[in-house]
């Protein structure tokens, strides 16, 4: 052993110390390439058993953040917590424990399918075997075919299975489903359910499908320009945002009397629209109370319009949001 | 069972919703048992915790019940808790119309018309499940707009 530490109090601010109860604790971390901000910032934590869908538009940090998941990359600061290790410093404990499956597939072209699992398997100290073989068959991968006449679709279900096979206890899955064809995209989300052991797992995966988000997240972690904006339950955020379309006589009083959070407001004429980032907490009634205000109508909007209103909104920065 | 990831409605809501109505056509009968969660879950394609806080709806509602060690069972008096409920939302539904049309100035009698009208042709387009039961009880609604 090399130098130990006598116990001493902390100086300086006290950072929350990563909480190991939490599959994955991120506090303040940001991520720089060069001058290039990639993440400011993240505080982020996901309790064990829950499934999170990581969204924000191309290029917001959504990979970096998987990466240092992994401990592939060095943060600039704050601290990273992933089943209660650091990922800088325990990879090999934690490669165990962690199923990766990235955004692109590095696997040699001139192995078949069957050689790539064996491979995989050699690596691993636990596998599941039974289960790779029943989800093979489930997904109907080739295994006799080499993996470079594999299509994206295919090559990604192998990806799976490899990294579901040793059971791990947290899954990372970086746009698994981006390029598949609608049916490639179910059978993943089919898989990444079935797979699940037992004891459940933690999975945490980004995506730009938002029907994807809601049928396999409990929370939704949102991430523009390096931020992230939003963390929660799926449910809380649909119950939670709505669009007001009201009439308005004179002029909305500007800013917007306390309590009324918007993510933005349209108008055409004497009508506006408002998205209300919280409609439940007696905001509708102080628009309804303010002079000259007639509300024609209160709607919820569906996952993807709240993503995308978050991603516009004053907090996020509007010009990161062309899709590149 | 079909659930749609578009709708506005909480994937968990419309599975309990798609529950209710399941006994309260008939199609889950009372002492019948519940999928498990994980084989409901595989089959929508959706998070077993999202099966489960649906199950834990229809628990509070008393429409199912759990049995130690067998899993969820539908309520014996399950059908007829389920029915007001399905009853409380198409009201929830219907005034929603209704006051879209009040404020956009329809009069009650255009909007009672329109709501004869939908229903007509939505109950052509689609067999109901349950065909003697319905009519009745959705008649009662456009009449109290009417008032």
């Amino acid at each position: 052993m090399n130098a130990t530490f006598a116990p001493h109090a902390q100086v300086g601010p006290a950072a929350p110390a990563p909480p190991s109860a939490q599959a994955i604790s991120m506090h303040g971390v940001t991520k720089r390439f060069g001058t290039t901000v990639a993440l400011d910032d993240v505080s982020l934590s996901i309790p064990p058993g829950s499934i999170c869908g990581l969204v924000g538009p191309n290029g917001a940090g959504k990979t970096t953040l998987v990466r240092l998941l992994l401990g592939l990359e060095r943060p600039a600061a704050g601290t990273i917590g992933v089943l209660g290790l650091d990922p800088l410093c325990d990879a090999l404990a934690l490669r165990e424990r962690v199923g990766y499956v990235p955004d692109t597939l590095h696997a040699d072209r001139w192995m078949t399918g069957a050689e790539v699992l064996r491979f995989c398997r050699g690596l691993r100290r636990r596998w599941n075997a039974p289960l790779a073989a029943s989800l093979v068959d489930r997904l109907g991968i080739p295994l006799k075919t080499r993996v470079g006449n594999l299509s994206r679709g295919t090559l990604v279900k192998l990806g799976l299975v490899a990294a579901v096979a040793p059971e791990p206890e947290l899954l990372l899955l970086d746009e698994p489903m981006a390029g598949l064809d609608p049916l490639a995209r179910e059978e993943v989300v089919e898989t990444v359910i079935a797979a699940a052991p037992e004891r459940p797992w933690t999975v945490l995966f980004s995506s730009h499908s938002l029907d994807d988000v809601q049928r396999l997240a409990d929370s939704i972690a949102v991430v523009v320009a390096g931020r992230l904006v939003h963390h929660g339950a799926t449910d809380d955020l649909l119950a939670a945002v709505r669009r007001v379309r009201m009439r308005v006589d004179d002029a909305l009083p500007r800013p917007l009397p306390a309590g009324i959070d918007v993510y933005g407001s349209q108008r055409s004429g004497r009508e506006w629209t408002l998205v209300l980032r919280d409609g439940s907490g007696g905001a509708i009634e102080r628009l309804r109370g303010l002079p000259g205000v007639e509300i024609l109508g209160v709607d919820p909007l569906s996952l993807e319009e709240i993503f995308k209103h978050m991603a516009r909104a004053p907090s996020g920065r509007n010009e990161e949001r062309s899709q590149s | 069972m079909q659930i749609d990831p578009r709708r506005h409605l909480p994937i968990y809501l419309q599975i309990a919703e798609a529950i209710r109505g399941g006994v309260a056509a008939g199609t889950y009968r009372p002492g019948e048992a519940l999928p498990s969660l994980r084989e409901l879950a595989v089959t929508l394609r959706v998070n077993p915790n999202t099966v489960q806080r649906a199950y834990d709806e229809l628990s509070r509602e008393g429409i199912v019940e759990a049995r130690r060690g067998l899993g969820l069972f539908v309520a014996e008096r399950a059908p007829g808790d389920a029915r007001p409920r399905a009853v409380e939302e198409v009201r929830a539904a219907l005034e929603r119309g209704i006051r879209i049309g009040l404020a956009a100035g329809l009069a009650p009698e255009s909007i009672a018309a329109d709501f004869r009208q939908a229903l007509a042709t939505v109950t052509r387009s689609i067999p109901s499940p349950v065909p003697p039961a319905t009519p009745p009880k959705l008649r009662r609604n456009p009449k109290e707009a009417d008032a």
